[in-house]
């Protein structure tokens, strides 16, 4: 197994490239839910088949050299400390579901965090791509081959008529979840997001906040993804995922030029104040973080600054996660300590420390 | 059949429910069905597929009636008032599955219980019948796969003459091409299905 440590050394693709949209679309995602042919899913699995699961998946991702393996990360959660845990969730490499498990659960990473694979979440297989910006296609591109890799080495549960059979069948199919994740301080500054959410919902596709909640809109950050996976195949799902976002982008830079031309002040008041907070305080909860950070992106966005860049930005986003502070600080901290934590991580950095 | 919700829309999804001898018919186009599915909370959609499952579990039971949409004819069919019999292969039962908040136990569960399955993919999915990829290994193997291949660029040629994007046309029309190529080779070559 290796030491989360390592992983949070090696540098990460998603954060350190540049991808098209950055301005507004933080990175694109898509996983996919694959299961070996006649054997039970996790939930019905004895301890004994998910190690066996475990190992098919391993030595089919060492054969094929999927992931960059075997200089892939290896990572045995239900063994890990729970803050190494969290570091995993917070990282976006593992659902809460999938670290709660008790047993034979297993998780490989590629070096530079853009591909990984859950072993025995819901499925036998959730593995996922991740690519900066808004790019589906090229995320689609790598997550396709990244599965023809694997599906030469393993046989999956597949069905003429429904596909790719899934543990829930809200999943069969495609067994594909394509998602964006979008930052929109403009419609949420200018009233508009409420109606932007209903809207999508209305195409049955969803919206999520930063934590994958509805309610959360935490950093002014929303996730939008497909919800039907079975009756379209992947790029009719991704074309219309696509024509969606590429309009709630142009409305986002609608709304924030208007914002400009309607009260230039009051906005520029909003990212200057949430550069004072990040740059002065000692004490700074993970909320408050956010929502001065998506102010801060907002002013590097219309080049208020020449020593804060986008980079910068989603490192800090990052860094001042709850468990990535505590790892930082090499010890357990308290709420306040953290708080306490955070705000001088915000200083240092935009001190240019 | 007009929707029962928007009174606009072809109604598509028919659900009737017979409780104590009366008919409750419900009938919904795809986006108000969508909408009221919605209503529940698509974030807890797990959950209630889990509650919904568990009714339908007793509705198979016998306790109450229900009809479903045959997916290949769009007919609606009476769901079986019988107790569905557990999965023959993992041997989880209707009741499981609702207390797993929806998930089933292995793939045969999608045969062992059809009538309900059905019942879920016609509130849930966008279609009934995946035409989406096919893993390399499944039976048709690289007949099937290259099939879809060339379905696929066939569609995206089309999309690429519709917004006079000639240059990709043209790129697009010699990979159908290639992929008809060894398409035919691959019929020919009969049973290699690219298994490893």
């Amino acid at each position: 197994m290796d030491s989360i440590d390592k992983l949070m050394r090696s540098p990460v693709s998603f954060l350190a490239d540049a991808g098209p949209d950055e301005d507004i679309a933080i990175s694109s995602r898509i996983r996919l839910a694959r299961n070996l042919a006649g054997r039970p899913f996790p939930d019905a699995a004895s301890d004994e088949v998910l190690h066996e699961i475990c190992d098919k998946v391993g030595a089919a991702a060492s054969e094929s050299g999927a992931l960059g393996c075997p200089g892939c990360f290896s990572f045995v959660p239900e063994l890990m400390g729970e803050l190494d845990r969290e570091i995993l969730f917070e990282r976006r490499l593992a659902s809460r579901d999938f670290l709660n498990r008790k047993c034979g659960t297993r998780l490989l990473v590629r070096s530079d965090e853009s591909s990984s694979i859950m072993v025995n979440e819901e499925d036998h297989l959730r593995m996922q791509t991740l690519k900066p910006g808004f790019q589906l296609k090229a995320v689609w591109e790598a997550i396709n081959q990244l599965d023809d890799e694997l599906s030469n080495r393993l046989e999956y549960a597949f069905d003429e008529k429904l596909g790719y059979l899934t543990s829930c069948p809200t999943n069969v199919g495609t067994g594909m979840r394509a998602s964006v994740m979008l930052h929109l301080p403009g419609l949420v500054l200018s009233g508009l997001i409420g109606a932007t959410i209903q809207g999508v919902n209305k195409l049955n596709l969803a919206v999520r906040g930063i934590s994958g909640e509805g309610s959360d809109n935490r950093g002014n950050l929303f996730q939008i993804s497909n919800q039907s996976t079975l009756g379209q195949s992947e790029m009719q799902i991704i074309d219309r995922l696509e024509s969606v976002i590429v309009q709630i982008i142009e409305h986002e830079k609608l709304s924030r030029r208007k914002l400009l031309e309607r009260d230039k002040y009051g906005f520029f008041d909003w990212v200057g104040r949430s550069y004072g907070i990040l740059r002065y305080s000692y004490k700074l909860t993970g909320e408050e973080a956010l929502n001065a950070l998506s102010g801060l992106r907002t002013g590097v966005d219309l080049h208020m600054f020449t020593k804060v860049n986008v980079r910068m930005v989603n490192e800090l986003f990052r860094s001042i996660a709850p468990a990535h502070l505590q790892k930082q600080a090499g010890r357990e901290l308290s709420p306040v300590e953290r708080d306490i934590t955070r705000a001088t991580l915000c200083r240092e950095k935009l001190a240019g420390r | 059949m007009l929707c029962d919700i928007c009174k606009k829309n072809e109604a598509t999804i028919h659900i009737k429910e017979i409780h104590d001898g009366k008919v409750k018919s419900t009938n919904l186009c795809a986006s108000c069905a969508a909408e009221k599915e919605k209503n529940g909370g698509l974030d807890a959609l797990g959950f209630n597929l889990g509650e919904m499952l568990l009714n339908l579990g007793s509705l198979a039971a016998g306790k109450t009636e229900a009809a479903a949409i045959e997916p290949d004819s769009g007919k609606t069919v009476p769901v079986p008032a019988a107790v569905l019999p557990p999965c023959p292969v993992c041997g989880w039962t209707v009741e499981k599955i609702g207390q797993s908040g929806g998930r089933l136990g292995c793939p045969a569960c999608y045969k062992a219980f059809t009538p309900l399955i059905n019942e879920v993919l016609t509130r849930v999915q966008r279609g009934l019948v995946h035409i989406g990829k096919r893993p390399r290994n499944a039976a048709g193997g690289d007949v099937a796969v290259l099939t879809f291949e060339v379905g696929e660029a066939k569609r995206e040629l089309q999309e690429h003459i519709s917004r006079e994007e000639y240059e990709l046309a043209a790129v697009c029309r010699d990979r159908i091409r290639q992929l008809q190529a060894r398409l035919d080779e691959s019929r020919q070559g009969g049973g290699e299905n690219g298994q490893h």
